[in-house]
C-alpha cells in the first residue's frame, strides 16, 4: 500500500514536466552568450522554442571563443545566437569553410555599432570635438587618453591599425588598452558620472550604450577594403576607415539543421532591430530588470513583431498571448 | 492571489500597502508569462510556498521593497558616498602606484645582461646554492630566448613591489593579532573573506574610486589576495613560541619590546618565512587577474592565448609564469632552510 503511494506520488510530481518535455522537438542547446542583449536574445528564443514547439531548451553560457572551439571540437551546442563575426576570426571561417555550421540570419538589423565614442554631453560642450581631427586638435578636453580594448579582441587590432593610421598618439592622446571589458565598461561609467571627459572605443548593443548618451567620433569615410585590411595585425600601410556596422549571426549546426527543419526556420526569423534592443537594455537599465524580465517585456509588448516568427502551430498554442 | 497576503492582512497593514495587485511598473517575470501562456488558472500547491523572500513578500504588498531595490540601494550609497570616500583613500594609495611604476620603469631600463647577472646574485647571496643560481641563469635565459623577457620582467616588478608590501603590512598585522585573542577574532574572518571574494567585487567600486590607467589598481588587487598567509603563519608563529622560552626572557627582566624583537620574532622566523614564501606564490598566481585590471606582464599573453585561441601563446606564457614560481619558490624555500639550520645549531 505504501509503495502504492509513494509511486502515486512520484508519477503526480513528474507529470507536469513530461507534459512540458514534448517528444516532437526533443533537447536542444543554445548558447547565452556574456553579454545582456545576447541574454535577451537567448531567453526570447528559449521560450518560443518551448511554448511553441514543446522543446526541451537547455542555454549555455558562452563567450564567442569558447563556442567556436566547442561547435568545432564538440558539433555543440545546437544553436549559436549572436556570434559577432568579425571577433570569431578564422575558427568561424574554418568551420564554415568545413561546411559543418549554417549562417541563418542576423539577429541584430542592421547590426552592432562600434565606433569611438565621446559622452554626448562633452560633444555639446564643444562641437568641434564631433570629428577625429577635432579631437586630435584638443586632445586636453578628451581626457588626453583612448580608451582601447582589451588584449586578444578583434577590435584591438583594427583599433591599433587605426590609430596608427591617425598618427593619434603624436597628437598627445596617450593609448589606454585595457584588460578586460568590465574595465572598459567601468571607466566609461565612472567618467559619465562624474561628467569628466572619456574618450575611447565601445560597441552596441550593450547596457553602457543604452545607459549613457554617447556620441560616435566621425572617422571619416567607411572604405571596405581598408577596414579589412585593418583587420589583420600590423598591416603595412593603415589607413583610415570607419567602422562598418558588424554583422552578428545566428548559426546552427550542419545537424541540427537536418534533424530540427522547423526550429531552423523559426531561428531564421528571429531578428531584432539594433533600435529596438537598444531600447530594451536601456529599459531594462531603468527598471533594474534581470535579462529574463527583460525578455517578457518584450515578449509582452511585440507580440506583433514575434508573432510573425512562429509556425502556425506555434501561434495556436501561444493566442493567448497574441491577442 | 500572493502567498503572503495574511501577514499584512494579520498585521493590520493593508492600508500602508496601498491597492495589491499592481505590479510595480508593469514588470512581468517569466513564471507570470507562463502563467498566462497556459490559460488556466494556476493553483499554487502547500508544496510549493515560497520563501518569506522581499519579493514574495512586495507581490502581497506592493509597498514593501523589491530586492532589487535593495541592489540598486546599494548602488546608489557608494556611488554617493564614492567622492568623499576618494579624498581619503586616493592619497593613502598613492605610493603603491609610484612604487609600482618605479619598480617597472627600473626593471625595463636595465639592460639584460645587469639584469640577470643581478637576479643570479640575489640567489646567491640569499640561498648560497649554486644549483639555485644555474638554475635562475637558465630559466630567465630560456624566458628571454624566446623573446619574454621584458614581460617577465615587468611581471617580476610588480610581485617585488606587491610582496614587500605585502610582508611590511602584513608582519605587523600577525604580531598584533598574536598580541591579542580579540584583535585574532576579528581578523580571521576579514581573511577569510580576502582569499574568497571574488576579486572583481572589489576591483570594479575601486575603479569608481580611482581610475583604471592608475596601476595602484592591480597593486590592491594582488596584495588584498597575497597578504593573507603572511597574516596568518606571523600569528601562527609568534603563538608557538615556546612558553618556558618566554617565561625565561620574563625572567631576565626583559621587557615586552625586547621579547619581541629579540625572542618571539627570532624564534617565529621560520614560519614567518613559510608564509612570506606563500605569499609570493599567491601573488604570482594572481598575475592573470591582475592583467584583467590591466596589470602588464605575462598575464597579458596569457589573456590574449586564451581569447584569441593561440594555443602556443597561452601555453608558453603559462610556462614563463611557472618557471618564475620554481625560481622564486627554490630560492625563498632555501633562504628558509638557512635560517632553520643557522637557528638548531
Amino acid at each position: 500500500m505504501k509503495r502504492i503511494i509513494i509511486g502515486a506520488a512520484f508519477a503526480a510530481l513528474a507529470a507536469p514536466t513530461a507534459a512540458l518535455a514534448q517528444d516532437q522537438c526533443g533537447e536542444v542547446t543554445i548558447t547565452q552568450m556574456n553579454w545582456d542583449s545576447a541574454a535577451i536574445v537567448t531567453a526570447v528564443s528559449k521560450f518560443l522554442m518551448e511554448q511553441g514547439y514543446g522543446c526541451d531548451v537547455t542555454a549555455v553560457p558562452s563567450d564567442t571563443t569558447p563556442a567556436m572551439t566547442s561547435l568545432s571540437e564538440n558539433n555543440e551546442p545546437d544553436i549559436v545566437t549572436e556570434l559577432w563575426v568579425n571577433s570569431a576570426g578564422d575558427a568561424y571561417q574554418k568551420l564554415k569553410a568545413d561546411g559543418k555550421i549554417e549562417e541563418l540570419t542576423s539577429v541584430l538589423d542592421p547590426g552592432g555599432v562600434e565606433g569611438w565614442w565621446l559622452p554626448t554631453y562633452l560633444v555639446e560642450a564643444h562641437p568641434e570635438l564631433a570629428t577625429i581631427q577635432g579631437v586630435m586638435d584638443n586632445p586636453e578636453l578628451v581626457g588626453g587618453m583612448f580608451n582601447n580594448c582589451p588584449d586578444g579582441w578583434g577590435c584591438r587590432i583594427v583599433n591599433d591599425n587605426l590609430i596608427r593610421a591617425f598618427n593619434l598618439e603624436d597628437s598627445g592622446i596617450e593609448v589606454f588598452n585595457h584588460g578586460s571589458g568590465e574595465t572598459l565598461a567601468t571607466s566609461m561609467a565612472a567618467a559619465y558620472q562624474s561628467e569628466e571627459p572619456w574618450f575611447g572605443y565601445y560597441w552596441g548593443p550593450t547596457t553602457p550604450m543604452g545607459k549613457f548618451a554617447m556620441t560616435s567620433v566621425d572617422l571619416g569615410e567607411y572604405d571596405e577594403a581598408v577596414h579589412a585590411a585593418n583587420q589583420n595585425a600590423d598591416a603595412a600601410d593603415p589607413k583610415a576607415s570607419s567602422f562598418p556596422s558588424a554583422p552578428v549571426l545566428t548559426i546552427v549546426t550542419k545537424d541540427f539543421m537536418g534533424t530540427h527543419p522547423d526550429i531552423a526556420d523559426l531561428m531564421s526569423k528571429v531578428t531584432f532591430k539594433t533600435d529596438t534592443m537598444s531600447q530594451l537594455l536601456a529599459w531594462k537599465e531603468e527598471n533594474n530588470a534581470s535579462n529574463e524580465e527583460a525578455a517578457v517585456y518584450f515578449l509582452k509588448g511585440n507580440p506583433e513583431v514575434w508573432g510573425s516568427w512562429i509556425n502556425e502551430a506555434a501561434t495556436e498554442k501561444l493566442s493567448a498571448l497574441l491577442k | 492571489m500572493a502567498t503572503y497576503d495574511f501577514v499584512f492582512d494579520g498585521l493590520g497593514l493593508r492600508n500602508w500597502c496601498g491597492s495589491s495587485g499592481d505590479d510595480g511598473g508593469g514588470m512581468t517575470s517569466m513564471a507570470q508569462l507562463l502563467a498566462e501562456t497556459s490559460d488556466e488558472d494556476v493553483v499554487a500547491s502547500a508544496w510549493e510556498t515560497p520563501f518569506p523572500s522581499m519579493d514574495a513578500l512586495h507581490e502581497a504588498c506592493p509597498a514593501f521593497p523589491q530586492s532589487r531595490e535593495l541592489t540598486s540601494g546599494l548602488e546608489e550609497g557608494f556611488l554617493s558616498i564614492k567622492d568623499s570616500l576618494k579624498v581619503v583613500v586616493d592619497p593613502l594609495t598613492q605610493p603603491l602606484s609610484w612604487a609600482l611604476n618605479e619598480a617597472l620603469w627600473v626593471m625595463q631600463v636595465v639592460p639584460w645582461f645587469v639584469m640577470i647577472p643581478l637576479l643570479m646574485l640575489i640567489a646567491y647571496a640569499v640561498s648560497r646554492q649554486w644549483k639555485l643560481v644555474g638554475l635562475v641563469a637558465i630559466c630567465f635565459g630560456f624566458l628571454g630566448f624566446v623573446d619574454y623577457y621584458s614581460y617577465t620582467m615587468q611581471t617580476l616588478a610588480i610581485i617585488f613591489v606587491c610582496a614587500i608590501t605585502c610582508v611590511l603590512l602584513g608582519v605587523p598585522i600577525g604580531i598584533a593579532m598574536s598580541r591579542s585573542d580579540r584583535v585574532q577574532r576579528t581578523m580571521i574572518p576579514i581573511l577569510d573573506m580576502l582569499q574568497t571574494l571574488p576579486p572583481f567585487v572589489y576591483l570594479i567600486p575601486l575603479i569608481f574610486l580611482f581610475s583604471v590607467t592608475e596601476p595602484k589598481l592591480y597593486g590592491i588587487a594582488i596584495i588584498l589576495y597575497a597578504i593573507v598567509p603572511v597574516i596568518r603563519l606571523t600569528d601562527l608563529g609568534i603563538r608557538l613560541v615556546d612558553p618556558d622560552v618566554t617565561e625565561a626572557a620574563d625572567a631576565f627582566g626583559m621587557t615586552k619590546r625586547q621579547k619581541l624583537f629579540n625572542v618571539e620574532i627570532p624564534l617565529a622566523l621560520p614560519n614567518i618565512m613559510a608564509g612570506v614564501n606563500q605569499t609570493i606564490m599567491m601573488s604570482l598566481a594572481m598575475v592573470v587577474i591582475a592583467s584583467l585590471v590591466s596589470a602588464p606582464g605575462l598575464g597579458v599573453l596569457v589573456l590574449r592565448g586564451i581569447r584569441s585561441l593561440e594555443l602556443g601563446v597561452g601555453l608558453l606564457s603559462g610556462l614563463g609564469i611557472v618557471l618564475l614560481a620554481i625560481i622564486l619558490d627554490r630560492v625563498t624555500k632555501a633562504a628558509l632552510a638557512r635560517i632553520n639550520v643557522s637557528q638548531s645549531r
